[in-house]
């Protein structure tokens, strides 16, 4: 016990005689109050009181919450987003310049034009290919970034980079630091929510959400394709319902009979209220997850009625509810690979974009509808693009792409960003990105710039270093700003 | 430095609880009674003006305005803007001025003064500005201290009085009672009858082994009606080899014992640590004595003669002990740290152990420039660093991975290297098949291309990498695919690869066979070398060196008694600066390390010491509500040879231990923090204590001891839990059994500082930058949703059901019975077992309604256990189960 716990003492004292009188919200702030002097380290003069409880940015901020829609495995931007005259016209011809192939065994210096179709869409005139139709609906509200950069030409190291900063492994992801700097709108659902593919996990697994150095308040909470959904947070499907009501009435009845026995023991009361908080959080989070309120209307524009994109469509969805009911962070994943073309591009690459493209846009058109958009940042985009040239040179229905790190696509939307724009550009055969580069931690300071955090400021001092998310680096490339 | 709250402001957030008594029971230890006592400077100024401004106006160099503050006559005389004060007149003296304008200290000083303090400053001026003695001649380190400073309780040597006279006899069973109940009594207050026998067997079982008594050892004392039947009980307990874990657990905590390095992100294992961990519970397990035990873990290599080879047990063990000084978080064995920083943060990390876990003081402040609330100036600091420069030394430092020291024999050694050779030839052979089939790829690959490419592409391919001509090159880099390696070989022959590997795995599992290679972690001197120089670092600054300093203890320490640390002692081997200090700490004779130890445990007794604030016994820490009794103890812990176990003797036979925990609504008015000890406190069991229990009343613990710790690994959704991380490409893979590693005790699973267990992180579990000194216990959500629905609580319900079917008979109150007494150490009463039954009722109901849906084809219909999984996972999630009275 130090000095801090007496102060804290003197808290639940209060807490628990008041419990069962305050509000959900005020209680749970509370407790996450109690929760930040778990483990006190020494009482310092300002001690750091680490809480989801909503924090007011530093500066004017256009966004309040994000939705990123995590492609992992590199989508093609030569087959996407990035239309390459040049590369139609040495199509089966060998590439003139220098590459870096990853795969030896199946290299080959061959160029391979797009086999699809690119057309202008909307007032903006931005073209895209016949892949992502949707997208071109909700174009002129999408800021496309065609010269992204990282230079890492590897899935692990590249989504760091991305997610994190910095290639190392072990940092805090984007959705920490946000929530770390921002808290959360509400404290009956998690601040950070993952949803993830009911196929595998990307790749980097569960780093894609871990809080690294932050506490772990700030984890990604990971809401699963199937029951229990929030691990901990609901119990198995068997014991829902009816059978963890009566569960709970009976655990109810052991504690007060328990307390009655000692009346007057604050933490014990303190603790029969925290499990009505609890089921107050399960009921919030069921109630966020239940697309049966969404309309009929809703559903079909996020794509329920086709097979192939529906599971993606419903998890949209959810990030679409997620963010109305003040969640800050939302990543939806999704599965391993399912970008990552290295043969048969020609039938994996169609099938992938059916399973995103309408959900996608349907999520833009959706939170515009809603006035949410101005607000929300949606973002689209993986750790990396694919080369000009042939993988797998075994005939035109097994070719495929290896990685590029050096030039991709990613979009964004909202949230404060210019649409109806394309931003820098790639090498006339889309390999590197040589206009108006964007690396990773140029969109870092851009998001951090959004939300009205000083990069400068959302800074976690461990082992005697202020750590950051840009580390010094990066700048706010002011041209998408809206 | 940690800024700390002041004083001032602690006592007045004290006073806040509104509970009077801290008024009554601190009184005595306030410095400062305004009322009916003369302000002077040394007591009441000068500790604020110490915290405030020293820094800059006398202890930083160079003086700012001139002006120094240290003394009454220095700020009499002014500086740069004249004199600082008019002799009782406040509102014509400038520091005052300086001080309400709010323009001093400046901004940028994070510590303010308070209106209190400032109302102080007024008074005492207003008083006429008084000193209490002549002030020195000159500011020279030897007057560092003053007289008011080294008279603070903590610096005087442990005193042993009488205990006290009582009126209420009756209840005395130890002279702890009797100071326990003279202030009570002062109080108008009394210890709280006993506890009932059931209540009382349940708090000694958690509290010496952290696990509930099984029912026939609640029966066995229950039904013992014998005059010594609480003490035959006590020294059951006392006897079993579960005591060690629980109680080394309490010890690691101060410790900072983690399985890996922290620090950096990376956090790499620490592999041979674990044996540090066995050290400490066989240490309590056969009642070391605990100055050996000090002695041991701050220089057992000292006790060992170089060089380290074909160690004997017990000379392992004295190396395995200096593992305490290697707890603190290390970033030295990673790539891309700054290695001078890191390790001054290793050697900065182990002072702060020793001293919060030793001297109970924070020297960490000093680390920059003298300390603002306790006389530790810059220089302590360093002399304290100079004790351990020679065994952490920065210019000459020991990577993670060196600091290892073998326990392989000769023998060994002879027979490993023959092991080793006939590995070796499978790998010879290993790497004459890979050159096969890389050529053969190659040539297969080259057969692809057209004929007239192939011959210069051989040559190119033939000519050493440094040699090729930059036609070659691009040759090379048109036709990639002719580019095979031994890296890439997989790419293009997948039964190559097989092939190979299968080699690989054969010399593997010949070297499998070898002896296995032990090692300790541990801390030793580097021999035949002079001790490296300790230099006082301007501001903490390792890149700023100022004079040189040599070993000694913090001077308000050594007020009563001194001892030498020698530079280098020329009897020993090693410099014997460590020795000598451990020797010195273990004496007795220090002022604070009994007194330490003996409210640490007492800490582990009552969920709260004497002195309130176990890791810091100075000015900001909180005065012990009874320090006679803390001396009482410290001087017969001593006495009995520093026996852990003869202290807990002491104390658990106490009334004040034996007593009840109820709340009595007119002692609650008076004392409502029960600061004096009218009752037992409630408390909640700690994280490791939590799981443990269930794992003991469900039936599952596997009581295994020693080895190894069990690894941590994330899941599938990133929560920490036991297992062998099996990841692909950072995903995991599949599930590898742990053959019932997952139900040992926690104090062996992994402590990896970046992978809290999910089990047990909601519950308070300490976070080790660097160590933890004592635990809180918080009521949050999050704890009960992990009690609620997390797979492990449920899979507990589960099993803890199935133990009672197994059990007891068929009869379900039987059942309920049986249960009650695993999880509860007691009956339940009849309406208790009414309520119970009704419930198990109706979820059997429910469950017969809604059968289970079929799982990998078999129907499991057993709505009986379901029910019955139900009401345990109620049990294990009650605060009946959750708190110990």
């Amino acid at each position: 016990m130090n000095n801090q716990d007496h102060l804290q003492s003197t808290r639940r004292h209060f807490l628990a005689s008041n419990a069962l009188g305050l509000s959900g919200v005020a209680l749970a702030w509370l407790l996450n109050q109690d929760k930040a002097f778990a483990n006190p380290a020494k009482p310092e003069l300002s001690p750091h009181a680490f809480t989801l409880a909503a924090k007011p940015p530093q500066k004017p901020a256009r966004a309040n919450a994000m939705i990123s829609l995590w492609m992992q495995g590199g989508p093609s931007h030569l087959d996407m987003f990035d239309p390459k005259p040049e590369l139609q016209k040495y199509d089966g011809k060998t590439y003139p310049g220098e590459i870096k192939y990853d795969n030896a065994a199946q290299a080959s210096a061959t160029v391979l034009g797009s086999p699809w179709k690119f057309k202008q869409h909307g007032q903006c005139g931005t073209e895209l290919s016949e892949l992502v139709p949707h997208l071109g609906n909700v174009i002129d509200d999408v800021c496309l970034i065609r010269s992204m950069h990282t230079g890492v030409n590897n899935h692990g190291q590249s989504i760091q980079a991305l997610n994190t900063g910095q290639i190392l492994a072990g940092r805090p992801v984007l959705g920490s630091w946000l929530t770390y700097g921002l808290g959360s709108e509400t404290q009956d659902l998690p601040a950070y929510v993952a949803l993830i593919d009911p196929g595998q996990l990307p790749v980097m697994g569960v780093e894609n959400w871990n809080n690294g150095y932050l506490p772990a308040l700030y984890q990604g909470t990971v809401v699963r394709p199937q029951e229990p959904r929030i691990l901990n947070l609901t119990p198995p499907a068997r014991l829902k319902g009816e059978v963890q009501i009566r569960y709970l009435d009976y655990l109810e009845r052991l504690n007060q009979r328990h307390l009655e026995q000692r009346p007057g023991e604050l933490d014990l009361e303190a603790r029969i209220a925290s499990y009505e908080l609890a089921a107050k959080m399960q009921t919030a989070a069921k109630e966020a997850l239940d697309l049966s309120q969404e309309t009929a209307a809703t559903k079909r524009l996020y794509g329920f009625d086709d097979p192939a994109c529906k599971e993606f469509g419903e998890r949209c969805l959810i990030a679409r509810r997620m963010v109305e009911r003040g969640v800050r962070f939302v990543q939806v994943f999704t599965e391993n690979q399912r970008w990552d073309n290295h043969n048969n591009i020609r039938s994996a690459l169609p099938s992938a974009c059916k399973k995103v493209d309408q959900p996608s846009a349907a999520l833009v058109a959706d939170l515009k509808q809603r006035g949410l958009l101005d607000t929300t940042l949606v973002h689209w985009g993986g750790e990396m693009g694919r080369l000009p040239v042939i993988q797998n040179n075994a005939g035109p229905a097994k070719v495929g792409r290896d990685h590029n790190t050096y030039g991709f696509s990613m979009w964004l939307a909202g949230g404060g960003v210019r649409g109806g724009m394309t931003y820098g550009n790639t090498d006339e055969f889309g390999h590197k990105a040589i206009e108006n580069v964007v690396s990773h931690h140029d969109y870092h300071a851009t998001l951090l710039h959004l939300f009205g955090l000083d990069p400068e400021a959302l800074t976690f001092k461990q082992n005697n270093r202020e750590r950051s998310l840009l580390e010094g680096q990066g700048r706010v490339v002011h041209e998408i700003l809206g | 430095m940690q800024p700390r709250m002041p004083k001032q402001a602690m006592n007045s957030n004290l006073l806040k609880t509104g509970s009077p008594i801290f008024v009554i029971a601190l009184a005595g230890f306030v410095t400062a009674t305004f009322s009916n006592e003369e302000i002077t400077y040394e007591k009441n100024v000068r500790p604020i003006l110490k915290t405030h401004c020293f820094h800059c106006h006398g202890e930083g160099g160079e003086l700012q305005g001139g002006l120094d503050v240290r003394l009454k006559r220095l700020i009499a005389k002014g500086g740069d803007s004249g004199e600082a004060f008019v002799a009782g007149k406040p509102e014509e003296s400038l520091l005052l001025q300086r001080l309400h304008e709010g323009d001093m200290p400046p901004e940028e000083v994070a510590l303010r003064p308070t209106a209190d303090e400032i109302a102080t400053i007024n008074r005492w001026i207003a008083g006429g500005a008084i000193a209490s003695r002549e002030e020195p001649e000159d500011l020279n380190p030897d007057n560092y201290v003053t007289e008011e400073e080294r008279a603070f309780w903590s610096f005087q040597p442990v005193e042993r009085r009488q205990p006290p006279g009582v009126t209420t006899n009756e209840r005395v069973r130890t002279p702890i009672d009797q100071f326990v109940i003279a202030k009570l009594e002062a109080n108008n207050l009394s210890l709280s009858p006993d506890a009932d026998t059931r209540a009382l067997v349940r708090r000694v079982y958690f509290d010496l082994l952290g696990l509930p008594p099984e029912p026939a050892e609640v029966a066995a004392f229950v039904n013992d009606s014998s005059p010594h039947a609480y003490e035959q009980m006590l020294d059951r307990v006392l006897s079993s080899p579960r005591y060690g874990e629980r109680w080394a657990r309490h010890w690691l905590d101060v410790a900072g014992y983690a399985d890996s390095e922290g620090y950096t992100e990376d956090d790499p294992v620490r592999p041979d640590v674990y044996k540090y961990r066995d050290y400490v519970i066989r240490a309590f397990n056969d009642d070391k004595p605990f100055d050996q035990f000090v002695i041991e873990q701050l220089a057992g290599d000292e006790l060992l003669t170089p060089p380290f080879e074909n160690l004997t047990p017990e000379q392992a063990e004295k190396l395995i002990a200096t593992g305490f000084l290697r707890m603190a978080p290390d970033g030295t064995g990673v790539g891309g740290v700054d290695q001078n920083l890191a390790r001054n943060d290793v050697m900065a990390k182990t002072i702060e152990i020793v001293s919060t876990s030793l001297l109970g003081l924070t020297v960490g402040c000093a680390q920059c420039h003298n300390h603002r609330y306790d006389p530790i100036s810059h220089e302590d600091y360093h002399a304290v660093r100079a004790i351990f420069e020679p065994a952490l030394d920065w210019k000459n430092w020991l990577a993670p991975a060196k600091r290892r020291v073998s326990l392989y024999t000769d023998a060994d050694r002879a027979k490993s290297a023959e092991i080793e050779a006939q590995a070796q030839k499978v790998l010879d052979e290993r790497t004459e098949k890979q050159n096969k089939y890389i050529e053969a790829t190659f040539q297969r690959e080259l057969a692809k291309l057209e004929e007239g490419l192939r011959e210069p592409i051989t040559k190119a391919h033939n000519t050493p990498e440094k040699e090729r001509t930059a036609e070659q090159k691009s040759l090379l880099k048109q036709h990639p695919s002719v580019n095979v390696s031994a890296g890439s070989l997989y790419l293009y022959d997948k039964k190559a690869a097989d092939d190979l590997q299968k080699m690989t795995d054969e010399a593997s599992a010949i070297r499998e066979t070898k002896p296995k290679e032990e090692f300790v972690r541990a801390v030793w001197e580097p021999a035949g070398k002079a001790p490296p120089q300790t230099f006082l670092f301007h501001r903490g600054d390792h890149e700023q060196p100022q004079q040189e300093v040599s070993p000694r203890e913090l001077t308000v320490l050594t007020s009563a008694k001194s001892i030498e640390v020698p530079t280098n002692d020329q009897a020993l081997a090693t410099s014997g600066r460590r020795l000598a200090y451990a020797r010195w700490l273990a004496s007795g004779e220090h002022p604070t390390v009994a007194r330490v130890i003996v409210n640490r445990i007492w800490l582990n007794h009552f969920g709260r010491g004497l002195v309130p604030t176990p890791g810091d016994f100075g000015a900001l820490g909180v005065e012990p509500t009874h320090p006679e009794l803390l001396d009482w103890l410290a001087s017969e812990f001593v006495a009995s040879g520093w026996s852990v176990r003869e202290l807990h003797r002491l104390i658990m036979t106490s009334t004040t231990y034996r007593q009840a925990s109820r709340h009595q609504e007119e002692a609650d008015a008076i004392d409502a923090d029960n600061l004096l000890y009218w009752r037992m406190p409630v408390r909640r069991l700690e994280a490791e204590v939590l799981r443990d229990t269930a794992l003991a009343v469900s039936g599952e613990l596997n009581n295994k001891a020693f080895g190894p710790a069990v690894p941590v690994m994330a899941d599938v959704v990133g929560q920490f839990v036991i297992g062998k991380e099996n990841l692909n490409a950072g995903r995991p893979g599949a599930v590898i059994p742990m053959n019932g590693e997952d139900l040992r005790r926690s104090i062996y699973i992994e402590t990896r500082r970046s992978r809290p267990l999910s089990v047990m992180a909601p519950f308070d579990l300490p976070r080790m930058e660097p160590n933890c000194t004592s635990r809180s216990a918080s009521t949050v959500s999050p704890q009960s949703l992990m009690l609620m629905n997390s797979e492990f609580a449920l899979t507990r319900a589960k099993q803890f059901a199935e133990r009672i079917r197994r059990d007891a008979n068929d009869d379900v109150a039987a059942q309920i019975a049986l249960a009650w007494q695993l999880a509860f150490a007691t009956t339940p009463s009849d309406d208790e077992l009414a309520e119970a039954s009704s419930f198990v009722e109706e979820q059997t109901k429910h469950f017969a309604a809604n059968p289970a849906p079929e799982s990998k084809g078999k129907q499991v219909d057993d709505p009986a256990g379901e029910a019955l999984a139900s009401f345990c996972h109620a049990l294990l999630s009650s605060n009946r189960f959750l708190y110990i009275d």
